[in-house]
């Protein structure tokens, strides 16, 4: 489970987070969506310990980030909106060095770099250098890297970012498939296809701080509409995060 | 190994085996260390080459004019390896063609020589160039000869002693100045050795840190749970490693090829023993750590790959300059000296090179000054490495 509760981040002049709070509970997939500028990666960041928050905290299975880093860490999986690979690294030393960090050795994490190649369709180019990689290729090598130590919660930052259909696929049934699992999963999306297709829960942020929430179908029936994106756009507009 | 320890060595592990794969890294490692000694050793090998050639035997052409007044100078001259080759006819043209460098040195005999054992010969030379010292020296040498020649033989023919006209005989032994030639550059050494040690891990402290938040790879690399202190130290190791690599290259090059440059001169001094390089390589381990910290810091602080290469490129140069002066003018090691960070190695490892035994005081002083310093500026650049500004792109 990931919590925020209150999260304030300013960067000199700009305030990226106001106040931000929510809850992805396990066995949901939660969608952060917002306009540009909204805070959702500065959120996520201080869910992962890269940012420290002003004010408010941040919580993985009831572990405050910013008490304890690292603990949260352990729990934590994330695919961060850059990918940045090593490009003399070939796919499988990406996944094995991650697990490694994570405390994973021997036979066991090799088993499970084997299982994550087959899971991710990954067999044809795992053992190749990540130098020339497709954007779908380096997805599925972020994945791996972030699923290697079997975390129970996900953050995935605009997942199928750039992907084609059939990685966009492979992508979505992924998250599916963790979800059923009993996975906490957050994600941050802009196509509204994808957020009404995935997710149970929805978000909405502007400006640093939340503008709505609720299941997509609750937000449909507040907006006064059945289209998620006009949904978006009259949430947004009646707080004022348009203009 | 369990805990940081553990984490400190996969970090490391995995930055030596990608930076193995890396061309520019190993050329730094591989290659640069090599050019400095066959500089060093081509330079070396010239100045034995040129010391080991007899010039007695070597024919000098000596322009001269009026030569047919001395017959006997003639002969003697010739005798000596000296071949005369016309002068120009006028005594401005002489003067102008000498000043100018077209002639080495002309010499003048005045038609009173003709018949007569006295006479005043003008020898034009132009010691202002160098390169006409050694014929003008030769000349007037052999001319100097055969004037104590025929004062020996007026001084017999009127029974005096031999020496009557001649009472101080000079007689040059050459001890110092061959062997100087060596050794100056073998004191060449240590400022060259210490430049490839600023150089050898720069493209690694680069790579890994500044170059990691430009490719995208730092930021997934902090979601893993390391300590921060721990992935620089991880990162600042195999720089290390790097830089061990270059030096050991770069000393075994100075040995061999110093070796090899003087293998065919029985007139230079042989480079210093195997045992010389291996301490100079231990006294170096202080400015490897120091020189990695530096470059980790430089690296952490600057915004970009660009501005990072920028610094490190002027960094060997920092303590290569000094070293360059102490070259030509040694400083004397002592308490005071050694104690300033990195400066010290150098006062020691200058030391080692002349051959001179080292106070194991002073090493024990530069050693703990240095590693000091080394620790002060890592302490720094973990500091900064912690910042959030450090690894957030945009």
């Amino acid at each position: 489970m990931i919590e925020m509760d209150g999260l304030t981040k300013r960067f000199d002049d700009v305030h990226a987070l106001n106040g931000l709070s929510l809850s992805a509970p396990d066995g949901q997939v939660t969608g952060l969506i917002g306009p540009n500028g909204a805070g959702k990666t500065t959120a996520f960041r201080i869910v992962y310990g890269l940012l420290a928050a002003d004010a408010g905290t941040a919580r993985v299975d009831g572990v405050d980030v910013a008490q304890d880093r690292m603990a949260a860490q352990r729990q934590l999986g994330v695919l961060p909106d850059v990918r940045g690979l090593y490009p003399r690294l070939t796919a499988r030393e990406h996944i094995r060095y991650f697990g490694q960090l994570h405390g994973a050795s021997g036979a066991e994490l090799e088993a499970d770099i084997e299982d994550l190649i087959a899971r991710l369709g990954m067999t044809d180019f795992a053992d190749r250098r990540a130098k020339g990689f497709s954007r779908g290729q380096e997805l599925k090598v972020a994945l791996g890297r972030a699923l290697v130590h079997r975390p129970k919660n996900l953050i995935l930052d605009e997942p199928t970012n750039g992907l084609d259909v059939m990685s966009s696929r492979a992508v979505r049934l992924l998250i599916a498939e963790m979800k059923a699992q009993g996975h906490c999963i957050l994600i941050s999306s802009h196509i509204m296809s994808e957020v009404s297709a995935l997710c149970d829960r929805l978000v909405i942020a502007a400006d640093g701080r939340l503008v709505a929430e609720g299941t997509p179908d609750e937000l449909r029936q507040a907006a006064g509409t059945d289209d998620l994106e006009e949904v978006f756009v009259r949430l947004l507009g009646k707080a004022g995060a348009l203009l | 190994m369990t805990g940081w320890g553990l984490r400190l060595w996969t970090v490391l592990k995995k930055e030596i085996r990608d930076h193995a794969r890396d061309r520019r890294s190993l050329a730094l490692a591989l290659i640069y260390p090599l050019l400095g000694p066959l500089l060093v050793a081509g330079g070396l090998n010239m100045a034995g080459k040129t010391l080991q050639t007899d010039e007695r035997n070597r024919v000098v052409d000596i322009p001269a004019v009026g030569m047919e007044y001395a017959p006997k100078l003639a002969m003697h001259l010739e005798a000596n390896n000296i071949r005369i080759v016309p002068a120009p006819a006028t005594p401005e043209a002489r003067n102008t063609a000498v000043r100018d460098g077209h002639l080495p040195v002309i010499l003048v005999v005045p038609p009173s020589a003709q018949g007569s054992e006295a006479f005043t010969l003008d020898v034009i030379a132009n010691l202002g160039r160098v390169e006409n010292l050694r014929a003008t020296a030769r000349l007037t040498g052999i001319i100097t000869n055969f004037n104590d020649a025929i004062a020996a033989a007026r001084a017999a023919e009127a029974g005096l002693p031999e020496d009557y006209a001649v009472p101080i005989k000079l007689h040059k032994i050459n001890v110092a100045r061959d062997a100087n030639i060596a050794v100056f550059f073998y004191n060449m050494m240590p400022p060259l050795v210490i430049f490839m040690i600023f150089l050898g891990g720069v493209h690694l402290a680069i790579d890994t840190t500044v170059g990691e938040r430009e490719r995208g790879s730092l930021e997934p690399l902090l979601l893993a749970p390391v300590e921060r202190w721990v992935l620089l130290l991880a990162k600042s190791g195999a720089a290390l490693a790097f830089t061990a690599v270059t030096t050991l290259m770069n000393l075994g090059a100075f040995k061999v090829f110093m070796s090899l440059a003087v293998a065919g001169s029985d007139q230079l001094t042989q480079p210093p023993d195997w045992s010389v390089f291996a301490t100079v390589l231990a006294i170096s381990i202080p400015l490897m750590v120091i020189a990695v910290a530096l470059q980790m810091s430089i690296s952490v602080v600057t915004r970009s790959m660009k501005e990072a290469q920028i610094y490190l490129g002027l960094l060997p140069l920092v303590p290569a300059l000094p070293g360059m002066v102490l070259v030509f003018k040694p400083i004397l090691p002592t308490d005071l000296t050694v104690a300033v960070p990195v400066f010290g190695q150098m006062l020691l490892i200058g030391q080692l090179v002349a051959e001179q035994a080292l106070d194991p005081r002073h090493l024990a002083i530069a050693t703990a000054s240095t590693l000091g310093a080394a620790a002060l500026v890592f302490w720094f650049a973990a500091r900064w490495f912690r910042r959030e500004k450090m690894f957030v792109l945009g």
